[in-house]
């Protein structure tokens, strides 16, 4: 399988990227709008999300049940999600039914007509979520982050959700306001892989999207200002373990350190079992299942974070060790040998984490909407080789610091506190 | 399929000019074979398999994969563990090397068994956290009072704090063994040379004697039963479970369809649905529809012996569990007294055909697929499985209804939420 998409501008704005997989003789999809969090304006909290949940409820000329019966009656899936900066569309089809399910995905992008009855029922299930969300240590943790790391409401730091008044008072109006404003095909990004070609695509896919309306895309977040480490700690005494979460800003995606802090960030907390992390919290001191660190980066800014989850009675124990670690990136650099596993790893794990249609069709993706290329799959094992084991030892200690970082704890705390 | 004389059976699916290859360990051996005071051992066995023994040092594994660009992992559950290397297909050699000096070799080392034991733990307590794990746990714990999937893989707290490493290790001893195992290749390798290092890696390796099978049989159940878990928390869950026969049985074809007129079809294996949710279906719109529930899902494990199709949902604030059964109720007393219309039919087919296309997406999804059924012992007949659910009529799915969704064979369990103290 050639490495190499090929890119198609649609005539009215919009652009495929499509790339052959012979092996899989169906068509995944991953598409996107430049309508996520970022796109929403003060006042508007909540909205994105809250939209994409009713894209599925009905559009001019179907309602939910033809819509749900005419893709599960081929076969095909569809599903839409908000992140921070996206709208993504994706799913599943065969290349029979390609047509009429991203013809349908264009119609419930461009028509949607958001009936009372989906609005309420969107409204309950997201209100759930927020609740579920509340429970739950992992998430709560993550969330309270994001919120420290990125302050000030800013797109990155929110919950898509809203909070609970303004889901309570979303109405029609304003999402048919975000959606006039946000959902122009000029923006729209769509990736496919498996059982296509120029010529499908050209004709077929091309087709199914002349739904879209024209307009022009909504900006970009704005870089998100500066944080000041803070704290905070949630005390929910019927859970069984805590979750420990510690994380600052870092760079966006188009930065130039990113490569090297992607393969710091790798060594660190997530080769193998979590890294040089998960060495030490798991494997040599047994204190949580999983401790590990995660990289970010979005299109204007991004943010290292690490999770662990911890029984409350290894909680300062954890803590300690997780700080020995980050301590010990300046103090024990990573070695010529930790970094060329990584740089190997990295580049051999091409070709294993591109082995599923749909894991090939969101890397095309983000190919797209972070500029990097048609040749970004080939020219990647050189980007990774071309890293100097100065440039990695540099970023992780530029960026996986605790002098600057926010910590959350949530579970079964009691009224303790905590300092890395 | 090809058996070495110490009796691995190894099977091979060579995919030409495919990049990766997956290599799969399967043991027959679950939580299925345990018994009372053990519960969780195969699973503690899975952690020890990651920490060296043999010619592998500790750390030997993670730094062998990792620096190839590989994926590994291991899988604990009722029937089966599963143990795999996904590999770019060059590398084929050392994914092989790993799992021949596992089966026999693990260490067990004390010091690292008793670090190990608080990991274990932890994994139990994070799943605990979620009230989806604690009712899942007490529906099989409801379910079933004598066969062992009473427990799930992970196994009771309790047994994990007091069990210690000799029994563990007996136990990878007993039931680690080349005739308890196979091995599946699937990927780009050219079938001579990946006989011939099968050989070379596993040939060696000693057979243990062959344990007996478990001999718990459920005994039937005489009524519905019923649960509930009062806990602090934000949301109300429910789940139900009705037996159903093991995967061998000529009604499975049947229930396949008539979980998918239910709930619609997710597939069997690892393909995964990530967040898409069937919604042309009688769960979704009895139940999400009408805002009873947030979510809801229908699905039944592939498994040796007897076991449930589930139905779980998540409560809308404000509704209460009765509402949520009395519609559920409802929905399934229709499918028994009337046979889904044709149009429902071809849409269960068009998910059953779709999905089996999509497991098949990728080395690791379809090793994993040839792993759950050599267990089930229907892999080779599984394409003839396939033909009979599509073949599977409105009326049998109604039969299948009438038979399995029963209240006497019906186990419920209410999660309801409470303020914090």
């Amino acid at each position: 399988m050639t490495l190499r998409p090929e890119r198609l501008a649609l005539e009215g704005g919009g652009r495929v990227l499509f790339l052959r997989n012979p092996a899989s003789p169906f068509v995944s999809f991953h598409g996107s709008l430049p309508a996520g969090v970022a796109a929403e304006r003060p006042g508007e909290e909540g909205v994105s999300e809250f939209l994409s949940r009713l894209l599925l409820s009905g559009t001019e000329s179907r309602n939910a049940r033809q819509i749900s019966e005419a893709l599960e009656g081929h076969g095909a899936t569809l599903e839409f999600h908000v992140a921070e900066d996206l709208l993504v569309f994706r799913g599943r089809t065969t290349r029979r039914a390609a047509g009429r399910a991203l013809g349908i995905a264009a119609d419930c992008l461009a028509h949607p007509i958001l009936p009372a009855k989906e609005v309420e029922r969107v409204r309950a299930e997201v209100l759930t979520d927020l609740g579920r969300e509340r429970d739950s240590t992992r998430e709560r943790a993550d969330r309270e982050l994001m919120g420290l790391v990125f302050p000030g409401r800013h797109p990155y730091g929110r919950d898509p959700k809203g909070d609970e008044e303004a889901v309570k008072s979303i109405e029609p109006r304003p999402l048919l306001e975000f959606h006039a404003r946000c959902y122009g095909r000029e923006g729209l990004i769509l990736a496919l892989a498996g059982d296509v070609d120029g010529a499908f695509v050209g004709s077929t896919v091309a087709r199914a999207l002349d739904a879209l309306v024209v307009g022009p895309p909504p900006d970009s977040a704005p870089p998100p200002g500066p944080a000041r480490p803070a704290t905070a700690f949630v005390d929910l005494p019927h859970k069984s373990q805590a979750d420990i979460a510690i994380g600052r800003q870092a760079i966006p995606r188009r930065h130039p350190d990113f490569y090297a802090l992607d393969l710091a960030n790798l060594l660190f907390g997530m080769i193998g079992i979590y890294g040089r992390l998960g060495q030490s919290v798991r494997e040599d001191k047994g204190l949580a299942y999983y401790s590990l660190s995660r990289l970010r980066a979005l299109r204007s800014g991004g943010s290292v974070s690490i999770i662990a989850g911890v029984n409350p009675g290894g909680l300062e124990a954890a803590m300690a060790a997780i700080s020995a670690e980050i301590d010990r990136v300046r103090s024990e650099p990573f070695t010529e040998d930790e970094i060329e596993t990584g740089r190997l790893n990295r580049i051999g794990g091409l070709a294993v984490n591109l082995e599923r249609n749909a894991e090939v069709a969101a890397a095309l993706h983000g190919i797209e909407f972070h500029e990097l290329g048609l040749d970004y799959l080939e020219r990647y094992p050189g980007i990774v080789k071309g890293l100097s084991d100065e440039a990695i030892r540099t970023a992780a200690e530029r960026y996986i610091r605790k002098e600057d970082a926010s910590l959350v704890v949530v579970g079964p705390i009691g009224g303790r506190t905590f300092a890395l | 399929m090809e058996l070495l004389g110490n009796g691995l059976n190894v099977v091979l699916r060579p995919l030409p000019g495919v990049p990766q290859v997956s290599v799969w360990t399967v043991y027959r051996v679950g939580s299925r074979n345990e018994v009372p005071g053990m519960t969780g051992s195969t699973h503690w066995v899975e952690h020890m398999l990651f920490k060296g023994g043999g010619k592998l040092g500790k750390g030997d594994l993670d730094r062998l994969i990792s620096r190839v660009g590989g994926k590994y992992n291991g899988f604990t559950d009722k029937d089966w563990t599963m143990y795999y290397e996904t590999v770019p297909a060059e590398h084929l050699e050392t994914a092989l090397f790993v799992e021949s000096e596992r089966m026999r070799n693990a260490a067990f080392n004390p010091k690292e068994f008793d670090a190990e034991r608080s990991v274990v733990i932890s994994e139990r307590e994070g799943s605990e956290n979620q009230p989806e794990f604690l009712v899942e746990e007490e529906l099989w714990g409801t379910a079933f009072h004598v066969h062992p999937y009473h427990w799930l893989p992970i196994g009771y707290k309790q047994d994990l704090a007091r069990m210690t490493r000799d029994e563990v290790y007996a136990w990878y001893r007993k039931w680690y063994a080349p005739n308890n195992a196979f091995l599946v290749l699937v990927g780009g390798f050219d079938p001579d040379r990946a006989a011939a290092l099968v050989h070379t890696y596993f040939d060696p390796l000693r057979p243990e004697a062959t344990p007996p099978a478990p001999r718990f049989e459920e005994p039937p159940q005489m009524g519905e039963r019923a649960a509930e878990i009062r806990r602090p928390g934000e949301v109300d869950h429910f789940e139900v479970g009705w037996k159903i026969p093991g995967w061998s049985h000529a009604d499975t074809p049947r229930i396949v369809m008539l979980t998918g007129v239910l709930g619609g079809w997710r597939g069997f294996g690892l393909a995964g649905s990530g967040g898409w949710v069937p919604r042309a279906n009688r769960l979704y719109r009895g139940l999400v529809e009408a805002r009873l529930v947030s979510d809801v899902r229908a699905g039944f494990e592939m498994r040796l012996d007897p076991a449930l199709l589930t139905v779980a949902a998540t409560l809308v604030p404000g509704v209460r569990h009765q509402e949520v059964e009395r519609r559920l109720d409802e929905i399934v007393g229709k499918l028994r007294e009337a046979a889904p219309t044709e149009r429902e039919m071809e849409r269960a087919r068009e998910l059953v055909r779709a999905w089996d296309r999509y497991e098949a997406d990728g080395v690791t999804s379809q090793a994993f697929m040839i792993g759950q059924l050599e267990v089930l012992g229907s892999r080779e007949s599984f394409p003839e499985f396939l033909d009979r659910a599509l073949a599977v009529t409105p009326e049998e799915v109604r039969g299948a209804a009438a038979t399995y969704l029963v209240d006497r064979a019906r186990t419920a369990v209410r999660a309801r939420s409470e303020a914090p103290a």
